[in-house]
């Protein structure tokens, strides 16, 4: 229950403070005027003339510009509008402040100029201060003149006025009062009674010429207003002009860069395009050459081991022969001789007819790359056979020397972790 | 209740002019705190951030209410239009910002909402800007002039914000985030038994209500390195951003505090010192 009532004295307390609004500020008029652009401070606004005006010039939208008094009250505000112009005229009190808000698809612009109210007084003090310009906003040159007549014809009607006051509190004061007899001659105050005529009169002449002035000054002030007005909207058309004309000039620049952008740009693909194919023949011509080469190798290879063979072959042709003679008596002998002579059938099969290699099996280091492994193979003159459970099969023109010992030279190599002749 | 759907029925109709806008809005203000603390309270549901109890009521109201209020002055000018629906898209705008209000649970109790309420007026109101200054670190108008090393006429203007605050600021502040004066006195007597424990706490709030509440200036949130600071004392620049920041972060108010008045501060630096009334 408590609580309930606690809550509905603190909505009633708001509900009040939005009905009184902006008079629940304790400021006066001396005091500045913050500027809200977007709910963000901005700026402030004084009064008294050195901040009157506020101009801020956004990238973004402008969605609206709150006005605040120094102890936070919420003077006044204005909604932006999408695109365009907005305007709103704030009273505050018996001074005004006129909002402008401008958007474009560029961003957005706020004006914000502090109008006090005319004050007699402060037109007179003003004035003879020298700073009547600050009263009107800053383009009050045209008013001073009148500003100035009216304030001489206040001066001198000011002291007329003490001047008949003077007098009228002098004859009050008098001891002696004689009525007047009816001549001129026994009525001494008659002549000053004309004189009091005159200057009420002029009196009146000088009210009506003030009054007159005062409304002259009331329509210039109008005109002035209104002249700011159309100035504010001139130099905003000319700010959307001159972003408009930004707009195009970056529009054009913008597709020039475009346009050669985009010429450069098929240019340099088709170019990478014909420097790929280019490389790629150059690969393949280079694959060619190098492959050739290896087979000019290997070709070289042959016809060195086909002439150590052919003389492998003569120089056996004279033992065949011998043997042949000692069989006629010898068959045995020289059988047993033949089959002693004659190298083992691998061996015979390796290096008989010149045509076959040695063929052994190859286990490499693990990590070998196949271009390692070519290339050991291509040293040694020979050809890769198939591959089986990790062994590779090498066929080579075996040297003149032992088996054994051509193995041992085999392992001896770093890629090569094992050896075998067969399978 | 007939009243209110009659108030209700007119602001569904169209208003053309800012006259009628006003006519119309002023004599249905509680249908609209009403409709606006709906939409708060549905937003804070929806994220989390809703318990049933009187401050979160209170909470919901308080912001409701700043809704009402600048929609009264900026929706004028949206002539011709509906205002109820003029309203909801208003309260809609605010609420799809990433964070429309400093919501923390610490922040709605008594303390939390003193502070947060303080600190949220600081951004609107030069009074509170200043005053708070007194609040956190009990600071007076001498040594918020020396701290933030501000000239003679801007010197001036800090006592006149100082004595409006204390005629009626502060108390004007106090009724908008609806402490009453139990919870005042509750406040102060807590201060009064354990000042040191209060300060600790209300410095972990402070720091999370500044930190939120500096975003809202973002030409003034960066906090500056010491050297900085020293050039911008020393070449008599950003009287504003020197006002406004080093209430508003306390690492940079101690980072700064002995560089205005050409080191003429004696004291210690500025620590949260907790004063509840003005």
């Amino acid at each position: 229950m408590e609580e309930e009532r606690d809550l509905s004295e603190y909505r009633a307390r708001l509900l009040n403070g939005l009905e009184v609004g902006a008079r629940r500020s304790a400021c006066d008029s001396s005091d500045s005027i913050q500027v809200f652009v977007n709910e963000r401070r901005a700026g402030q606004l004084d009064g008294r003339g050195t901040d009157a005006t506020f101009q801020l010039y956004n990238d973004t939208r402008i969605n609206n510009v709150q006005l605040r008094s120094e102890d936070g009250v919420l003077l006044g505000g204005l909604s932006g509008p999408e695109y365009g112009f907005r305007t709103s005229r704030i009273q505050l009190s018996r001074d005004a402040v006129e909002l402008r808000i401008h958007n474009t698809a560029q961003g957005g612009s706020a004006n914000v100029v502090f109008m006090p109210a005319p004050h007699r007084w402060r037109w007179l003090w003003q004035t003879f201060s020298g700073t009547a310009d600050t009263a009107i906003g800053g383009r009050a040159a045209a008013v001073v003149p009148g500003i100035r007549i009216i304030a001489l014809t206040q001066a001198l009607l000011a002291i007329i006025v003490l001047g008949l006051a003077a007098d009228r509190i002098t004859a009050w004061l008098t001891p002696e009062r004689t009525p007047p007899t009816g001549t001129q001659a026994e009525a001494p105050w008659a002549a000053p009674l004309v004189e009091v005529a005159k200057l009420e009169q002029q009196l009146g002449d000088l009210a009506r010429m003030q009054a007159k002035t005062a409304h002259t000054v009331q329509s210039q002030q109008q005109g002035m207003a209104q002249l700011q007005l159309a100035i504010a909207k001139l130099s905003s058309t000319q700010e959307t002009v001159a972003s408009g004309m930004q707009a195009i000039k970056l529009e054009m620049e913008k597709r020039k860069k475009g346009g050669g952008r985009e010429t450069t740009h098929m240019t340099r693909l088709l170019m990478s395009k014909a420097q790929m194919e280019q490389e790629q023949l150059e690969a393949q011509i280079h694959s060619l050459t190098v492959a050739n080469e290896q087979m000019a190798k290997e070709m070289a290879a042959l016809a060195q081991h086909n002439q150590e063979l052919e003389k492998k072959l003569r120089s056996a042709e004279p033992d065949v022969s011998k043997a042949s003679v000692l069989d006629r008596d010898h068959p045995v002998i020289a059988q047993e001789v033949e089959v002693s002579q004659q190298p083992p059938r691998s061996q015979i099969a390796e290096a008989g007819g010149n045509a076959q290699a040695f063929l052994f099996w190859v286990n490499f280091s693990e990590g070998t790359t196949q271009e390692s492994i070519a290339q050991w193979v291509s040293e040694m003159h020979g050809s890769r056979g198939v591959v089986n459970e990790g062994w590779q099969e090498v066929r080579v023109m075996k040297p003149p020397i032992p088996t054994d010992r051509f193995l041992e030279q085999i392992r001896g190599a770093q890629i090569v972790k094992a050896v075998r002749v067969t399978r | 209740m007939s009243d209110r759907t009659g108030d209700s029925g007119r602001l569904e109709l169209a208003v053309s002019t800012p006259e009628e806008f006003d006519r119309v809005v002023s004599q249905a203000l509680p249908v609209l705190l009403e409709r606006a603390r709906n939409y708060t309270k549905r937003f804070m549901r929806e994220t989390g951030q809703w318990c049933d109890d009187t401050a979160h009521e209170k909470f919901t109201l308080r912001w409701s209410a700043e809704y009402v209020e600048r929609f009264i002055l900026c929706g004028r000018s949206e002539v011709p239009c509906r205002p109820l629906f003029l309203l909801d898209s208003f309260v809609a705008k605010q609420h799809s910002q990433p964070d429309p209000f400093c919501y923390h649970p610490n922040l709605l109790t008594p303390l939390g909402r003193f502070l947060d309420g303080l600190v949220a007026r600081a951004v609107i109101s030069r009074d509170a800007l200043i005053a708070l200054y007194h609040h956190c670190y009990g600071m007076g108008p001498r040594d918020v002039i020396a701290v933030t090393g501000l000239n003679d006429s801007e010197s001036q203007r800090v006592y006149k914000n100082f004595q409006r605050w204390r005629d009626s600021g502060w108390r004007r502040t106090m009724n908008e985030i609806g402490l009453t004066d139990a919870e005042l006195d509750e406040l102060i007597g807590h201060q009064e038994r354990h000042p040191q424990r209060l300060n600790h706490e209300a410095e972990q709030i402070i720091r999370l209500a500044q930190s939120h509440y500096r975003k809202s200036e973002p030409d003034h949130y960066p906090c500056l390195l010491r050297s900085q600071w020293e050039e911008m004392f020393s070449e008599g620049y950003g009287c504003d951003y020197r006002l406004w920041h080093l209430v508003l972060c306390m690492d940079c108010v101690q980072t700064a505090w002995d560089l205005g008045c050409n080191g003429a501060i004696t004291g210690d630096k500025p620590r949260v010192e907790l004063h509840v009334r003005p």
